[in-house]
């Protein structure tokens, strides 16, 4: 992948369902709880796991914030691919596996 | 008076939706382009500003205005920028980011709102002093905005201006695009360089309008798509519109002003005597006493906005900070609140309504803003290093 432009046209990271991202949930390499935080750190605290893992290792991030959502994907995008899960009642899981 | 009052809770309830589904925070608009050259919420912004722009130009013409959010400029709108800046990015939001997550149930946003009036407290008991040792000696001219000062009319001073935003921009494009190679080709069509490079941008800037509306074509089911997040570019025109009736009937659209009325409004039901201070008493409620004003209830309207778009998409819930991130909402907060006074202005009054007012004094605060972002940035950064 290029490195990132100005122009990039961000798509939101495609959306889980509940039973793939159970699923997922297990498999996960590392976890991260990140409710009760707030930008930018979700953002660090990815990209410094997904640095030390190993190409195919799933970092998964817990989160109550929404922007995370969006902005923690497009912090790695060069190192990950991202999926995220909504509830529904304001908590969500970032799956990101690493490149 | 009923009539001002359902504009204002029009215009609140309007401003906090649209703040909730475009994520409007200015914080990730300028942090995040920094950090990783996401540029998502930045042209949200800058949709916002060049369209309330033209609007209220068009009003001010016709003579439907109360007036542009013009402040004596000087180097107080660079230093008191700076502290907010500082403060809204290690705080995680802007003053409007702050107000509708406060309504999506962050309890970190309700103590960052707590103290940012603290700031605004701390401010005007200081006041007085500060008025002859900061404001004076760093106050350089009178207020004013362009559109007054051009004896061109207004909607023509707006076209010329959004004109020279839009050529910054596609240069910027241009040059981004020639650099990461997949606009050198084109580009190699076009002599001499200097022309090619907003040629490119123009031609970027046209193929994401265009995808832009294609997206609207897409939606097949509207009720699914107005729960999903909006494109910050949607949310842009819908706070323009709001803007363009508040500007006509009451004023600019301004955060930090009313709350920091709503913190003079609330000492004084706790028996502080808030209109004795010079600051609350003759300049922020201008000598009227200190009662709830109709910007007062537009301001408590988005919070309430927010909160009603955020249980429509499933985004509603009483959030708990992290221990360690309580510095954040208490320092943060109080640096926005002190820092929106000592510009005057916060991010909504001097990069939104500022810019689009064409105010001198917003230009400066505004790059104020943006220094204190980036700076605060690559501080927060400074393991893992910014893309800007």
């Amino acid at each position: 992948m290029s490195k990132p432009t100005w122009d990039d046209v961000v798509d939101l990271p495609d959306e889980l369902d509940d039973e793939t991202a159970e699923q997922l949930y297990e498999e996960a390499d590392e976890l991260q709880d990140m409710t009760g935080e707030v930008c930018p750190y979700p953002q660090l605290e990815a990209k410094k796991a997904i640095q030390g893992l190993e190409s195919g290792d799933l970092l998964v991030q817990e989160t109550d914030h929404v922007p995370s959502t969006e902005n923690v994907p497009k912090a790695v995008e060069d190192l990950a691919d991202a999926k995220v899960w909504k509830s529904g009642s304001g908590l969500y899981r970032i799956f990101l596996s690493k490149k | 008076m009923t009539s001002t009052l359902l504009v204002a809770a029009v215009v609140g309830l309007g401003l906090g939706v649209f703040l909730q589904k475009g994520r409007f925070c200015f914080v990730h608009a300028f942090r995040d382009l920094f950090a990783f050259k996401d540029t998502r919420v930045t042209k949200g912004v800058l949709v916002a500003v060049v369209s309330t722009m033209l609007g209220w130009s068009v009003l001010y013409q016709l003579g439907y205005y109360q007036g542009f959010w013009t402040p004596d400029w000087g180097l107080t709108g660079l230093v008191g920028g700076f502290v907010f800046g500082v403060g809204m990015t290690y705080a995680g939001g802007c003053a409007s980011g702050t107000l509708y997550r406060a309504g999506q149930g962050y309890l970190h946003f309700w103590l960052t709102l707590l103290f940012m009036g603290v700031g605004y407290a701390a401010f005007s008991v200081a006041f007085p002093t500060l008025q002859s040792t900061y404001f004076a000696p760093l106050t350089f001219g009178e207020g004013v905005t362009l559109f007054e000062a051009s004896s061109l009319p207004a909607p023509l001073v707006a076209l010329l201006a959004s004109a020279l935003i839009g050529l910054a921009y596609v240069t910027v494009v241009g040059r981004e695009a020639g650099e990461t190679g997949t606009g050198r080709e084109q580009a190699a069509e076009f002599r001499p360089v200097v022309l090619a490079t907003p040629v490119v941008g123009t031609r970027r800037l046209l193929e994401g309008t265009r995808s832009y509306v294609r997206g609207f074509r897409e939606i097949d089911d509207p009720i699914a798509a107005s729960k999903r997040p909006w494109d910050p570019r949607t949310a842009a025109l819908g706070i323009t519109a709001v803007a363009v009736l508040w500007f006509s009937q009451v004023s600019i659209v301004g955060v930090t002003g009313p709350e920091a009325r709503w913190t003079g409004y609330l000492l004084q039901q706790v028996g502080v005597d808030a209109s004795s201070y010079e600051y609350w008493g003759s300049i922020l409620f201008a000598g009227e006493g200190v009662t709830v004003t109709v910007d007062m209830i537009m301001i408590a309207m988005v919070i309430v906005g927010a909160g009603i778009a955020a249980a429509w998409s499933g985004d509603f819930s009483v959030r708990t900070p992290k221990l360690q991130r309580l510095p954040n909402a208490v320092v943060g907060g109080f640096l926005m609140g002190a820092g929106s006074r000592l510009a005057p202005g916060c991010n909504i009054g001097n990069i939104y309504s500022g810019i689009a007012s064409l105010s001198v004094h917003s230009f400066i605060a505004a790059v104020g803003i943006v220094l204190g972002v980036y700076v605060m940035t690559h501080w927060l950064y400074r393991e893992v290093g910014c893309a800007i």
